[in-house]
């Protein structure tokens, strides 16, 4: 398969993940879309390890996904935070900075 | 199986399997995408978060990296999803925010966005990088011209006796990327004590709360409010006995029932048990 059809899963991919980010305001949501777009940098990687002929590509996303772990767990106790003292989920509703 | 093997190995040239796996797996990636962010239920959502995680993962085995996807199953489908499912459930969100409509500018923002930016990238991509001499696989011999990328393939850095790469990657590891793996170790453990203090309950100083909030009427009573209540009734602070209910009652204009102690909220979404609400 040529690599560019890869590359073009993957852009569609990261462009949904994009499109959900501004379209949906439920932080779970947001941040589920955080991790598609996550995972289509990393779809490109390793298509571009097998490209070039070069693996490390795949060690890049093994740190990915690594980082994407420490991410989620942090991001997911901040939205329990953040949901026990407003009482939703609704990115819209926050607005401690805004004035 | 015979087939995941056969192209994990990709062996030969424009190999039939890896084709054919190939357009499953991302038609499954991008439909389960689109099901992610347009489908109302989270619970759904997140599982079909799963299935796309899964379909990038049988797309990392036709790209010759088996053990990105095990790693992928295991990591991102097993652990990161089940926590993601995990929290919603504690939060007991299956209500969802597409009842209430978006602004049309910005839709209209998401939409032109989304486009320059799939434009952008496809324009990037196509036609350098789908010409014959990219296809992998194709062994030596095989030239690039003008403007064609040449697909070197993986086989060759992985020696013949490792066809998966994981003997490659375990030596890159820990020799050439030996610091960032202590790194990403040290993030992990930060990451872990960080969760933990982060999702301790603890008692909200009063003026952590109701700061920044336009209308305070339609909030259900804080926090420090309900700590004044129990305070009026001492001894039944914590404890889930009828009786603390009129106090609770006494402190809040919106309270009803117990569990919907805190009424009506504007948005609609599911309160919080009251449940945890005591411990602090």
């Amino acid at each position: 398969m040529e690599i560019g059809y890869y590359y073009a899963v993957s852009a569609l991919l990261f462009t949904i993940g994009f499109v959900g980010v501004l379209l949906r305001r439920n932080a779970i949501v947001l941040f589920m879309c955080i991790e598609l777009m996550l995972n289509s940098v990393n779809l490109t990687l390793a298509a571009a390890a097998r490209m070039w002929g070069g693996p490390d590509g795949q060690v890049f996303v093994f740190f990915v996904i690594v980082v994407a772990a420490a991410e989620v767990v942090v991001g997911l106790a901040l939205i329990v935070n953040l949901f026990f003292r407003r009482g939703t989920l609704d990115v819209d509703v926050p607005q401690l900075l805004r004035y | 199986m015979e087939l995941l093997a056969q192209a994990a190995e990709g062996a030969g040239g424009a190999n039939l399997a890896e084709v054919v796996l190939f357009w499953v797996f991302s038609v499954l990636a991008v439909g389960a995408a689109i099901a992610v962010i347009t489908l109302r239920n989270i619970v759904h959502g997140a599982l079909m978060l799963v299935l796309n995680l899964l379909a990038i993962a049988g797309l990392y085995l036709t790209l010759e990296s088996s053990f990105l996807g095990i790693v992928q199953v295991l990591v991102y489908a097993g652990a990161i999803m089940v926590l993601f499912l995990f929290v919603i459930m504690l939060l007991g969100v299956d209500n969802d925010d597409l009842l209430k409509e978006t602004r049309v500018a910005t839709r209209f923002a998401a939409a032109l966005g989304g486009a320059l930016l799939v434009a952008a990238l496809l324009f990037a991509f196509v036609g350098t990088y789908t010409s014959p001499s990219s296809l992998c696989g194709q062994g030596t011999g095989v030239v690039a011209g003008a403007g064609e990328v040449l697909c070197v393939g993986l086989a060759e850095a992985y020696g013949p006796d490792d066809r998966s790469g994981v003997a490659f990657l375990g030596l890159r590891l820990f020799t050439r990327f030996v610091w960032p793996f202590q790194l990403a170790a040290l993030l992990l453990t930060v990451a872990t004590i960080g969760a933990v203090i982060l999702a301790r309950r603890r008692d909200l100083e009063p003026e952590d709360l109701d700061v920044g909030v336009a209308d305070p009427d339609a909030l259900p009573p804080s926090d420090a409010e309900l700590l004044r209540a129990d305070a009026d009734a001492p001894g039944e602070a914590g404890t889930d006995v009828p009786g603390e209910e009129p106090a609770r009652l006494g402190a809040s204009p919106l309270a009803g029932s117990d569990p919907t102690e805190r009424g009506e909220r504007p948005t609609g979404h599911d309160r919080p048990s009251d449940a945890d609400r005591g411990e602090g």
